[in-house]
Protein backbone atom coordinates (compact mmCIF):
# COMPACT_ATOMS: atom_id res chain seq x y z
CA UNK A 1 0.00 0.00 0.00
CA UNK A 2 1.20 3.46 -0.83
CA UNK A 3 1.70 5.84 2.09
CA UNK A 4 -0.92 8.03 0.38
CA UNK A 5 -3.57 5.88 -1.36
CA UNK A 6 -4.86 7.25 -4.68
CA UNK A 7 -8.52 6.61 -3.85
CA UNK A 8 -8.48 9.09 -0.94
CA UNK A 9 -8.67 12.89 -0.85
CA UNK A 10 -6.54 14.89 1.58
CA UNK A 11 -6.47 18.17 3.51
CA UNK A 12 -3.56 20.45 4.36
CA UNK A 13 -4.36 19.60 8.02
CA UNK A 14 -3.07 16.08 7.22
CA UNK A 15 -6.42 14.35 7.26
CA UNK A 16 -7.85 11.97 4.67
CA UNK A 17 -11.40 11.62 3.36
CA UNK A 18 -12.85 8.45 1.82
CA UNK A 19 -16.19 8.45 0.03
CA UNK A 20 -18.66 5.90 1.37
CA UNK A 21 -22.20 4.97 0.33
CA UNK A 22 -23.74 7.41 2.85
CA UNK A 23 -21.10 10.12 3.09
CA UNK A 24 -17.42 10.20 3.95
CA UNK A 25 -15.06 8.50 6.41
CA UNK A 26 -12.26 10.61 7.92
CA UNK A 27 -8.88 9.87 9.46
CA UNK A 28 -5.36 11.26 9.74
CA UNK A 29 -2.60 10.59 7.23
CA UNK A 30 0.48 8.46 7.51
CA UNK A 31 2.50 11.67 7.71
CA UNK A 32 0.40 12.95 10.63
CA UNK A 33 0.65 9.76 12.71
CA UNK A 34 4.38 9.59 12.08
CA UNK A 35 4.85 13.20 13.17
CA UNK A 36 2.76 12.68 16.33
CA UNK A 37 4.51 9.51 17.42
CA UNK A 38 2.68 6.89 19.49
CA UNK A 39 -0.98 7.88 19.68
CA UNK A 40 -2.19 7.22 23.23
CA UNK A 41 -5.53 9.04 23.35
CA UNK A 42 -8.18 10.12 20.83
CA UNK A 43 -11.19 12.36 21.48
CA UNK A 44 -13.87 12.11 18.79
CA UNK A 45 -17.10 14.02 18.10
CA UNK A 46 -20.40 12.41 19.03
CA UNK A 47 -22.82 10.80 16.62
CA UNK A 48 -25.38 13.45 15.71
CA UNK A 49 -22.97 16.39 16.04
CA UNK A 50 -23.24 18.97 13.26
CA UNK A 51 -19.81 20.03 12.00
CA UNK A 52 -18.72 22.74 9.56
CA UNK A 53 -15.57 22.78 7.47
CA UNK A 54 -12.62 23.80 9.66
CA UNK A 55 -14.36 23.15 13.01
CA UNK A 56 -12.20 21.63 15.69
CA UNK A 57 -14.12 18.46 16.49
CA UNK A 58 -11.68 16.21 18.27
CA UNK A 59 -8.12 15.70 19.46
CA UNK A 60 -5.34 13.21 18.86
CA UNK A 61 -2.75 12.96 21.64
CA UNK A 62 0.69 11.41 21.90
CA UNK A 63 2.64 11.15 25.18
CA UNK A 64 4.02 14.61 24.53
CA UNK A 65 1.59 16.61 22.40
CA UNK A 66 -2.00 17.30 21.41
CA UNK A 67 -3.28 17.91 17.86
CA UNK A 68 -6.76 19.09 16.89
CA UNK A 69 -8.94 17.23 14.43
CA UNK A 70 -10.58 19.64 11.99
CA UNK A 71 -13.73 18.79 10.08
CA UNK A 72 -12.66 18.61 6.42
CA UNK A 73 -16.27 19.02 5.22
CA UNK A 74 -19.65 20.12 6.60
CA UNK A 75 -22.21 17.57 7.68
CA UNK A 76 -23.60 15.41 10.48
CA UNK A 77 -21.55 12.81 12.33
CA UNK A 78 -23.04 9.37 11.65
CA UNK A 79 -20.42 7.05 13.17
CA UNK A 80 -17.24 7.16 15.27
CA UNK A 81 -14.55 4.53 15.62
CA UNK A 82 -15.15 3.27 19.16
CA UNK A 83 -12.16 0.89 18.87
CA UNK A 84 -9.84 3.85 19.32
CA UNK A 85 -10.92 4.21 22.95
CA UNK A 86 -9.20 0.97 23.95
CA UNK A 87 -6.66 0.74 21.11
CA UNK A 88 -5.60 4.23 19.98
CA UNK A 89 -2.40 2.69 18.58
CA UNK A 90 -4.47 1.61 15.54
CA UNK A 91 -3.99 5.19 14.31
CA UNK A 92 -0.26 4.43 14.01
CA UNK A 93 -0.45 0.87 12.76
CA UNK A 94 -3.28 1.29 10.22
CA UNK A 95 -4.07 4.99 9.69
CA UNK A 96 -6.21 4.42 6.54
CA UNK A 97 -7.92 1.26 7.77
CA UNK A 98 -8.75 0.28 11.35
CA UNK A 99 -7.38 3.61 12.57
CA UNK A 100 -10.19 5.64 10.97
CA UNK A 101 -11.78 8.35 13.15
CA UNK A 102 -15.40 9.21 12.23
CA UNK A 103 -17.94 9.40 9.41
CA UNK A 104 -20.23 12.21 8.37
CA UNK A 105 -23.17 12.54 6.01
CA UNK A 106 -22.47 15.64 3.97
CA UNK A 107 -24.64 18.70 4.16
CA UNK A 108 -26.09 19.93 0.86
CA UNK A 109 -23.63 22.81 0.67
CA UNK A 110 -20.55 20.70 1.49
CA UNK A 111 -17.68 21.91 -0.67
CA UNK A 112 -15.17 19.29 -1.74
CA UNK A 113 -13.23 21.59 -4.06
CA UNK A 114 -10.52 22.35 -1.49
CA UNK A 115 -9.60 18.69 -1.00
CA UNK A 116 -6.34 17.49 -2.53
CA UNK A 117 -5.65 14.33 -4.48
CA UNK A 118 -2.76 12.09 -3.40
CA UNK A 119 -0.31 13.74 -5.75
CA UNK A 120 -1.17 17.27 -4.64
CA UNK A 121 -1.02 16.27 -0.96
CA UNK A 122 2.42 14.73 -1.35
CA UNK A 123 3.55 17.89 -3.11
CA UNK A 124 2.42 19.81 0.01
CA UNK A 125 4.64 17.57 2.14
CA UNK A 126 7.80 18.02 0.14
CA UNK B 1 22.22 30.25 18.43
CA UNK B 2 23.56 27.19 16.64
CA UNK B 3 22.45 23.87 18.01
CA UNK B 4 25.01 21.82 19.88
CA UNK B 5 25.42 18.14 19.20
CA UNK B 6 26.44 15.06 21.16
CA UNK B 7 29.59 13.07 20.24
CA UNK B 8 27.04 10.38 19.31
CA UNK B 9 24.96 12.61 17.02
CA UNK B 10 25.88 10.76 13.82
CA UNK B 11 24.99 7.41 15.42
CA UNK B 12 21.43 8.69 16.05
CA UNK B 13 21.12 10.07 12.53
CA UNK B 14 22.30 6.71 11.16
CA UNK B 15 19.65 4.93 13.25
CA UNK B 16 17.01 7.23 11.75
CA UNK B 17 16.11 8.85 15.09
CA UNK B 18 13.55 11.63 15.25
CA UNK B 19 15.66 14.54 16.51
CA UNK B 20 14.56 17.68 18.37
CA UNK B 21 15.98 20.57 20.33
CA UNK B 22 16.54 19.93 24.02
CA UNK B 23 18.12 22.74 26.02
CA UNK B 24 19.95 23.96 22.92
CA UNK B 25 21.10 20.45 21.93
CA UNK B 26 19.89 18.46 18.92
CA UNK B 27 18.98 15.17 20.63
CA UNK B 28 17.08 11.95 19.76
CA UNK B 29 13.42 11.96 20.87
CA UNK B 30 12.58 8.46 19.64
CA UNK B 31 13.90 5.79 17.27
CA UNK B 32 12.29 3.92 14.37
CA UNK B 33 11.25 0.42 15.44
CA UNK B 34 10.64 1.80 18.92
CA UNK B 35 8.58 4.88 19.67
CA UNK B 36 7.98 6.35 23.11
CA UNK B 37 5.74 3.58 24.41
CA UNK B 38 7.90 0.64 23.23
CA UNK B 39 11.09 2.35 24.43
CA UNK B 40 9.50 3.08 27.80
CA UNK B 41 8.37 -0.53 28.15
CA UNK B 42 11.82 -1.82 27.16
CA UNK B 43 13.33 0.04 30.13
CA UNK B 44 10.67 -1.19 32.59
CA UNK B 45 10.82 -4.83 31.41
CA UNK B 46 14.27 -5.38 29.83
CA UNK B 47 16.84 -2.69 29.12
CA UNK B 48 17.23 0.57 27.21
CA UNK B 49 20.22 2.68 26.21
CA UNK B 50 20.04 6.50 26.14
CA UNK B 51 22.42 9.19 24.99
CA UNK B 52 22.21 11.96 27.59
CA UNK B 53 25.36 13.80 26.55
CA UNK B 54 23.43 17.08 26.60
CA UNK B 55 23.81 16.95 30.39
CA UNK B 56 26.46 19.43 31.48
CA UNK B 57 29.84 18.49 32.89
CA UNK B 58 32.13 20.60 35.02
CA UNK B 59 34.94 20.02 37.49
CA UNK B 60 35.60 22.00 40.65
CA UNK B 61 39.19 21.40 41.71
CA UNK B 62 41.86 22.68 44.06
CA UNK B 63 42.42 22.64 47.81
CA UNK B 64 39.06 22.91 49.59
CA UNK B 65 36.97 22.27 46.45
CA UNK B 66 34.45 20.01 48.23
CA UNK B 67 34.10 22.46 51.13
CA UNK B 68 33.51 25.27 48.68
CA UNK B 69 30.82 23.35 46.80
CA UNK B 70 29.22 22.51 50.15
CA UNK B 71 28.92 26.21 50.99
CA UNK B 72 27.08 26.84 47.70
CA UNK B 73 24.83 23.87 46.80
CA UNK B 74 22.02 22.68 49.06
CA UNK B 75 22.77 19.06 49.89
CA UNK B 76 25.33 18.13 52.56
CA UNK B 77 28.43 16.78 50.89
CA UNK B 78 29.74 15.52 54.24
CA UNK B 79 27.01 12.85 54.11
CA UNK B 80 28.97 11.08 51.34
CA UNK B 81 32.48 9.74 50.81
CA UNK B 82 34.72 9.86 47.75
CA UNK B 83 33.33 7.42 45.15
CA UNK B 84 29.75 8.48 45.83
CA UNK B 85 27.32 10.65 43.92
CA UNK B 86 24.74 13.02 45.40
CA UNK B 87 21.64 14.79 44.09
CA UNK B 88 21.82 18.48 44.99
CA UNK B 89 20.39 21.87 44.05
CA UNK B 90 21.82 25.21 43.07
CA UNK B 91 19.49 27.89 44.46
CA UNK B 92 19.33 31.64 44.09
CA UNK B 93 19.15 33.97 47.10
CA UNK B 94 15.33 33.76 47.18
CA UNK B 95 15.52 29.96 47.34
CA UNK B 96 14.39 29.39 43.75
CA UNK B 97 16.14 26.58 41.91
CA UNK B 98 18.69 27.68 39.29
CA UNK B 99 19.36 24.02 38.58
CA UNK B 100 19.25 20.53 40.03
CA UNK B 101 22.34 18.43 39.48
CA UNK B 102 24.28 15.31 40.39
CA UNK B 103 27.70 15.77 41.97
CA UNK B 104 30.39 13.12 42.06
CA UNK B 105 32.81 13.42 44.98
CA UNK B 106 36.12 12.18 43.58
CA UNK B 107 38.28 13.63 46.39
CA UNK B 108 38.17 16.53 48.81
CA UNK B 109 39.91 18.62 46.16
CA UNK B 110 38.05 17.23 43.11
CA UNK B 111 34.28 17.38 42.54
CA UNK B 112 32.59 16.56 39.21
CA UNK B 113 29.22 18.19 38.49
CA UNK B 114 26.49 17.20 36.06
CA UNK B 115 23.96 20.05 35.66
CA UNK B 116 21.16 20.29 33.09
CA UNK B 117 22.11 21.25 29.54
CA UNK B 118 20.39 24.63 29.50
CA UNK B 119 21.64 25.65 32.97
CA UNK B 120 25.27 24.58 32.80
CA UNK B 121 26.62 27.99 31.85
CA UNK B 122 24.77 29.68 34.71
CA UNK B 123 25.81 27.12 37.35
CA UNK B 124 29.43 27.25 36.18
CA UNK B 125 29.29 31.05 36.16
CA UNK B 126 27.86 31.30 39.68
CA UNK B 127 30.45 28.87 41.08
CA UNK B 128 33.32 30.56 39.21
CA UNK B 129 32.34 33.96 40.55
CA UNK B 130 32.19 32.65 44.11
CA UNK B 131 35.30 30.42 43.99
CA UNK B 132 38.03 31.34 46.50
CA UNK B 133 41.71 31.57 45.64
CA UNK B 134 43.02 28.13 44.70
CA UNK B 135 39.68 26.63 43.58
CA UNK B 136 39.09 26.39 39.84
CA UNK B 137 35.78 25.69 38.06
CA UNK B 138 36.25 24.12 34.61
CA UNK B 139 33.39 23.71 32.16
CA UNK B 140 33.77 20.40 30.24
CA UNK B 141 30.44 20.12 28.43
CA UNK B 142 31.91 18.80 25.16
CA UNK B 143 34.65 16.63 26.65
CA UNK B 144 32.46 13.67 27.57
CA UNK B 145 29.50 11.68 26.34
CA UNK B 146 27.03 10.38 28.91
CA UNK B 147 25.41 7.03 28.09
CA UNK B 148 22.64 5.67 30.32
CA UNK B 149 21.90 1.94 30.43
CA UNK B 150 18.67 1.44 32.36
CA UNK B 151 16.42 -1.49 33.16
CA UNK B 152 16.41 -4.87 34.90
CA UNK B 153 18.87 -6.35 32.37
CA UNK B 154 21.39 -3.49 32.58
CA UNK B 155 23.79 -5.55 34.73
CA UNK B 156 23.91 -8.24 32.03
CA UNK B 157 24.73 -5.63 29.38
CA UNK B 158 27.60 -4.14 31.36
CA UNK B 159 28.94 -7.51 32.48
CA UNK B 160 29.15 -8.62 28.84
CA UNK B 161 31.66 -5.80 28.31
CA UNK B 162 33.55 -6.54 31.55
CA UNK B 163 32.30 -3.31 33.09
CA UNK B 164 31.71 -3.11 36.86
CA UNK B 165 28.17 -3.65 38.18
CA UNK B 166 26.34 -4.01 41.46
CA UNK B 167 27.99 -1.16 43.31
CA UNK B 168 25.66 0.71 45.68
CA UNK B 169 23.00 3.04 44.34
CA UNK B 170 24.45 6.56 43.92
CA UNK B 171 28.05 5.35 43.80
CA UNK B 172 30.48 5.00 40.92
CA UNK B 173 33.44 2.96 39.79
CA UNK B 174 36.07 3.50 37.13
CA UNK B 175 36.78 1.03 34.34
CA UNK B 176 38.88 0.57 31.20
CA UNK B 177 37.20 0.10 27.83
CA UNK B 178 38.14 1.02 24.24
CA UNK B 179 41.57 2.08 25.52
CA UNK B 180 40.19 4.74 27.83
CA UNK B 181 38.96 5.21 31.39
CA UNK B 182 35.26 5.72 32.00
CA UNK B 183 33.11 6.26 35.10
CA UNK B 184 30.27 3.81 35.67
CA UNK B 185 27.72 5.38 38.02
CA UNK B 186 24.74 3.60 39.55
CA UNK B 187 22.43 6.49 38.79
CA UNK B 188 19.61 7.25 36.39
CA UNK B 189 16.35 9.08 35.77
CA UNK B 190 14.02 6.19 35.04
CA UNK B 191 13.31 4.56 38.40
CA UNK B 192 14.84 1.29 37.19
CA UNK B 193 18.08 -0.33 38.23
CA UNK B 194 20.70 1.10 35.90
CA UNK B 195 23.92 2.92 35.20
CA UNK B 196 25.18 6.15 33.66
CA UNK B 197 28.57 5.99 31.92
CA UNK B 198 30.74 9.08 31.56
CA UNK B 199 32.89 8.44 28.49
CA UNK B 200 35.58 10.67 26.91
CA UNK B 201 34.06 12.08 23.69
CA UNK B 202 36.68 10.47 21.41
CA UNK B 203 35.75 6.98 22.59
CA UNK B 204 32.01 7.49 22.83
CA UNK B 205 31.03 5.92 19.50
CA UNK B 206 32.95 2.70 20.16
CA UNK B 207 31.45 2.30 23.64
CA UNK B 208 27.92 3.15 22.41
CA UNK B 209 28.11 0.62 19.56
CA UNK B 210 29.24 -2.20 21.84
CA UNK B 211 26.61 -1.41 24.49
CA UNK B 212 23.86 -1.05 21.87
CA UNK B 213 24.70 -4.49 20.43
CA UNK B 214 24.38 -6.07 23.89
CA UNK B 215 21.14 -4.17 24.56
CA UNK B 216 19.44 -5.21 21.31
CA UNK B 217 20.61 -8.82 21.72
CA UNK B 218 18.58 -8.90 24.95
CA UNK B 219 15.45 -7.47 23.39
CA UNK B 220 16.23 -3.96 24.58
CA UNK B 221 16.03 -0.75 22.56
CA UNK B 222 17.84 2.53 22.00
CA UNK B 223 15.64 5.05 23.81
CA UNK B 224 15.10 8.74 23.18
CA UNK B 225 14.34 11.64 25.46
CA UNK B 226 10.59 11.09 24.89
CA UNK B 227 10.69 7.84 26.86
CA UNK B 228 13.07 9.38 29.39
CA UNK B 229 10.36 11.97 30.14
CA UNK B 230 7.50 9.47 30.58
CA UNK B 231 9.76 7.26 32.74
CA UNK B 232 10.76 10.12 35.04
CA UNK B 233 7.18 11.42 35.27
CA UNK B 234 5.98 7.99 36.45
CA UNK B 235 8.63 8.24 39.19
CA UNK B 236 7.66 11.80 40.16
CA UNK B 237 11.24 12.93 39.50
CA UNK B 238 11.30 16.71 38.96
CA UNK B 239 12.37 18.20 35.63
CA UNK B 240 13.97 21.64 35.77
CA UNK B 241 11.72 24.06 33.89
CA UNK B 242 8.62 22.14 35.04
CA UNK B 243 8.71 21.08 38.71
CA UNK B 244 11.78 23.19 39.52
CA UNK B 245 12.56 26.72 38.39
CA UNK B 246 14.02 29.98 39.69
CA UNK B 247 10.47 30.64 40.99
CA UNK B 248 9.95 27.20 42.53
CA UNK B 249 11.91 26.26 45.65
CA UNK B 250 12.92 22.80 46.90
CA UNK B 251 10.41 23.22 49.74
CA UNK B 252 7.63 23.50 47.15
CA UNK B 253 9.01 20.78 44.88
CA UNK B 254 9.15 18.06 47.57
CA UNK B 255 12.94 18.21 47.22
CA UNK B 256 13.66 19.33 50.80
CA UNK B 257 15.37 15.97 51.36
CA UNK B 258 18.17 17.26 49.09
CA UNK B 259 18.82 20.23 51.37
CA UNK B 260 21.38 20.07 54.21
CA UNK B 261 19.30 22.15 56.62
CA UNK B 262 21.90 21.93 59.40
CA UNK B 263 24.71 23.34 57.25
CA UNK B 264 25.92 26.79 58.34
CA UNK B 265 25.47 28.14 54.83
CA UNK B 266 24.35 27.44 51.27
CA UNK B 267 22.87 29.64 48.58
CA UNK B 268 19.27 30.54 49.40
CA UNK B 269 19.38 29.17 52.96
CA UNK B 270 17.74 32.14 54.67
CA UNK B 271 14.77 32.26 52.30
CA UNK B 272 14.33 28.49 52.31
CA UNK B 273 14.39 28.19 56.10
CA UNK B 274 11.75 30.94 56.34
CA UNK B 275 9.56 29.23 53.75
CA UNK B 276 9.96 25.86 55.42
CA UNK B 277 8.82 27.29 58.76
CA UNK B 278 5.93 29.28 57.26
CA UNK B 279 4.37 26.15 55.67
CA UNK B 280 2.22 28.30 53.41
CA UNK B 281 3.67 27.73 49.94
CA UNK B 282 2.16 25.38 47.39
CA UNK B 283 3.71 21.90 47.30
CA UNK B 284 4.14 19.20 44.67
CA UNK B 285 1.72 16.28 44.59
CA UNK B 286 0.86 13.56 42.09
CA UNK B 287 -2.50 13.44 40.31
CA UNK B 288 -3.87 10.18 38.96
CA UNK B 289 -6.65 10.66 36.44
CA UNK B 290 -9.68 8.52 37.26
CA UNK B 291 -11.51 9.00 33.95
CA UNK B 292 -10.15 9.13 30.42
CA UNK B 293 -7.82 11.94 29.40
CA UNK B 294 -4.33 13.35 29.70
CA UNK B 295 -3.48 16.37 31.85
CA UNK B 296 -0.84 18.73 30.44
CA UNK B 297 1.60 21.29 31.81
CA UNK B 298 -0.24 24.53 32.67
CA UNK B 299 -3.69 22.96 33.24
CA UNK B 300 -5.47 24.38 36.29
CA UNK B 301 -6.36 22.14 39.23
CA UNK B 302 -9.64 22.85 41.06
CA UNK B 303 -11.25 21.54 44.22
CA UNK B 304 -14.81 20.22 44.59
CA UNK B 305 -16.17 23.79 44.80
CA UNK B 306 -14.48 24.84 41.58
CA UNK B 307 -11.83 26.95 43.35
CA UNK B 308 -8.41 26.92 41.65
CA UNK B 309 -6.03 25.13 44.05
CA UNK B 310 -3.05 24.44 41.82
CA UNK B 311 -1.47 23.98 38.42
CA UNK B 312 -0.09 20.98 36.54
CA UNK B 313 3.70 21.15 36.07
CA UNK B 314 4.06 17.92 34.04
CA UNK B 315 1.40 15.66 32.62
CA UNK B 316 1.41 12.69 30.32
CA UNK B 317 -0.04 9.28 29.58
CA UNK B 318 1.61 6.65 31.77
CA UNK B 319 2.66 3.82 29.44
CA UNK B 320 2.98 1.47 32.44
CA UNK B 321 -0.39 2.24 34.08
CA UNK B 322 -2.20 3.17 30.84
CA UNK B 323 -3.71 6.20 32.59
CA UNK B 324 -3.24 9.95 32.63
CA UNK B 325 -0.82 11.13 35.33
CA UNK B 326 0.41 14.53 36.41
CA UNK B 327 2.69 16.33 38.82
CA UNK B 328 1.16 19.52 40.15
CA UNK B 329 1.91 22.37 42.53
CA UNK B 330 -1.12 22.58 44.82
CA UNK B 331 -2.25 24.40 47.96
CA UNK B 332 -1.44 22.69 51.24
CA UNK B 333 -5.16 22.19 51.88
CA UNK B 334 -5.08 19.57 49.09
CA UNK B 335 -4.31 16.18 50.69
CA UNK B 336 -3.43 12.73 49.42
CA UNK B 337 -6.57 10.76 48.41
CA UNK B 338 -8.57 13.99 47.83
CA UNK B 339 -10.49 14.17 44.60
CA UNK B 340 -9.73 17.19 42.38
CA UNK B 341 -10.69 18.35 38.90
CA UNK B 342 -8.16 19.19 36.19
CA UNK B 343 -9.26 21.67 33.53
CA UNK B 344 -7.89 20.20 30.29
CA UNK B 345 -8.68 22.74 27.55
CA UNK B 346 -12.16 23.29 28.94
CA UNK B 347 -12.89 19.63 29.66
CA UNK B 348 -12.97 18.58 33.31
CA UNK B 349 -11.00 15.50 34.27
CA UNK B 350 -11.42 13.99 37.72
CA UNK B 351 -8.21 12.94 39.44
CA UNK B 352 -7.07 11.55 42.78
CA UNK B 353 -4.25 13.24 44.68
CA UNK B 354 -1.33 10.87 45.31
CA UNK B 355 2.20 10.83 46.63
CA UNK B 356 4.50 9.84 43.73
CA UNK B 357 5.95 7.54 42.44
CA UNK B 358 3.11 6.28 40.25
CA UNK B 359 5.09 3.09 39.56
CA UNK B 360 7.20 1.30 42.18
CA UNK B 361 10.85 2.35 42.02
CA UNK B 362 13.50 -0.34 41.46
CA UNK B 363 16.65 1.77 41.75
CA UNK B 364 17.93 0.16 44.93
CA UNK B 365 16.82 -3.33 44.03
CA UNK B 366 19.57 -5.90 44.62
Amino acid sequence: MSDYPDDLRYTTDHEWVRETAEGVRIGITSYAQEALGDVVFVTLPQVGDEVSTGDSCGEVESTKSVSDLYAPLSGTVTAVNDALEATPELVNSDPYGDGWMYEISLSEDADTSALLDAEAYQAELS
Amino acid sequence: MTQRTSPLHQAHVDLGAKMADFGGWDMPIEYPGGGVVAEHTAVREAVGIFDVSHLGKATVSGAGAADFVNRCLTNDITRIEPGKAQYTLCCNESGGVVDDLILYLRADDDVFLMPNAANTAEVVGMLSDAAPEGVTVTEQHDDFAVIAVQGPLSDEVLTALDLPVDHDYMSYDEAEIEGTTISVCRTGYTGERGYELIVPADSAKGVWDRLLAEVTERGGLPCGLGARDTLRTEMGYPLHGNELSPDITPVMAASAWAVGWDKPEFWGKEALVAQRVAKSSRVMKGLLVTGRGIPRKGCQVKDGEGQVVGVVTSGTFSPTRKEGIALALVERSVKVDDEVVIDVRGRELTATVTKPPFVKTQVRQA
